[in-house]
């Protein structure tokens, strides 16, 4: 069996040279995922969310870049474990969009 | 996105003519989406007690301190002292650790250019990258295209890269699969000898370190 | 690089990649399964990432290898060289003797 991930050897078109940003997203999600692996912690290791990202399914995989594909993964993971549940962090979701929400209209009207 | 397997001939290598492979971003609203969902996460763990918003900042701060600075100092020190080297291609943790470096992974593997021998590095499966030396892989590290093509056509991708390798030299490429995680030490330039550690440390680039410039 | 007593392969022992036909999370990819290729370093023992990716940490370790394959061992491409080499590592359940 082998994996939609597991691409050496295939054909494809030429390297895009390009260098981007690292985004504070991005920092966060690398930031809380060594934390949540770490030696006292031990919650979710690299493994576990590599089999997260490798079993969501290849239309998922493929539309996601590298650092959505892993804090879907990570998601999935904690939810799946029972570290954290869906409706705990829809909830949370719901807060942080007013919040960013109210932010962008006060920002709006200064 | 049309599949390359029928649409491309094995022998079409004009690069002009080839598609390029698109790397996969988030546009304006998916960086805001997966900013609000990590911030989200980050609230709900920490409500759990399971770390703190401090913790986060920290941690933060650590995956920005490495970089190309790490490595060329590293690779100065084994070009400047030869008993380094030696250690340095032996264990690559220890040495590093060494000269004041934390690193985080299981063992880092030094593989050595000569005038014989070039090494590239790449990971197939998803992107190991030495990341407490050298941070972050670059975009391209992490691109459908190098991943998968790095293994199977190097010398072409590395003339993409502007590196037309002598047929002459053995091109060693190692897919970083598992537990090591790997640096090219490059050749130490005629004049290393006259030139002092700061001047040698500028011309260790990156690219030099994953191997896709010698 | 220590090497293991334990350690079922030596440097230069010739070993086939097995093609374990396993589901989930596996870290060795299929361009090398049922190849041939030539034991070049012993990396030590750690635990296995298919254990591991579902929360599996209490063991057993693995010996784990670097294994050298030639390039056209792997792949009909014009422009890989006779002497050009592919290094990846593999753990031991995955090996068998060529």
């Amino acid at each position: 069996m082998r994996g939609y991930h597991d691409i050496g050897g295939d054909k494809a078109g030429s390297i895009p040279r390009v260098e981007l940003p690292w985004l504070h997203w991005e920092k966060q999600v690398e930031a809380i995922r060594n934390l949540l692996g770490d030696g006292t912690r031990r919650i979710i290791s690299l493994d576990e969310m590599r089999r997260g990202f490798e079993s969501f399914g290849e239309d998922k995989y493929k539309a996601l870049s590298f650092y959505r594909r892993r804090l879907e993964a990570m998601t999935d993971i904690l939810i799946e474990k029972e570290i954290i549940s869906q409706e705990e962090l829809d909830k949370a979701v719901v807060e942080k969009t007013i919040l960013w929400n109210k932010q962008k209209t006060e920002d709006d009207q200064s | 996105m049309h599949n390359d397997h029928e649409n491309h001939s094995h022998e079409d290598h004009d690069h002009q003519h080839e598609d390029h492979e698109a790397l996969v971003v988030e546009d304006d609203a998916g960086n805001l989406e997966s900013q609000i969902i990590i911030d989200a996460l980050q609230d709900v763990l920490i409500s759990k007690g399971l770390l703190t918003a401090p913790e986060v900042t920290k941690e933060i701060e650590k995956l920005e301190s490495p970089g190309v600075h790490l490595g060329a100092k590293v690779v100065v020190k084994a070009w400047k002292d030869s008993e380094y080297k030696q250690r340095l291609l032996s264990n690559g943790k220890s040495a590093i650790q060494e000269i004041g470096v934390a690193v985080g992974e299981a063992q880092i593997v030094v593989v050595e250019n000569t005038d014989t021998v070039h090494n590239l590095i790449t990971c197939t499966l998803c992107s190991c990258y030495p990341r407490s030396i050298l941070g972050q892989p670059p975009s391209w590290y992490i691109s459908k295209a190098y991943r998968a093509r790095a293994v199977r056509e190097p010398r072409k991708v590395l003339s993409e890269f502007g590196l037309d390798l002598d047929e002459d030299i053995q091109l060693i490429v190692h897919d970083s699969n598992a537990d090591m995680r790997y640096l090219v030490l490059p050749m130490a330039p005629d004049e290393a000898a006259q030139l002092d550690s700061h001047d040698l440390e500028a011309l260790v680039t990156r690219d030099r370190l994953i191997g896709v410039s010698r | 690089m220590s090497t293991a007593k334990a350690a079922r392969f030596a440097i230069g022992d010739r070993v086939r990649v097995l093609d374990l036909d396993k589901s989930g999370h596996v870290r060795i990819p299929a361009y090398v399964r049922g190849k041939c290729g030539k034991i070049v370093q012993y990396c030590g023992k750690y635990l296995n990432p298919e254990d591991l990716s579902i929360g599996k940490t209490s063991g057993p370790a693995f010996d784990l290898y670097r294994v050298e394959f030639t390039q056209a061992s792997l792949w009909d491409e014009p422009r890989n060289q006779s002497q050009d080499r592919l290094i990846i590592e593999i753990y031991d359940h995955w090996l068998t003797a060529a």
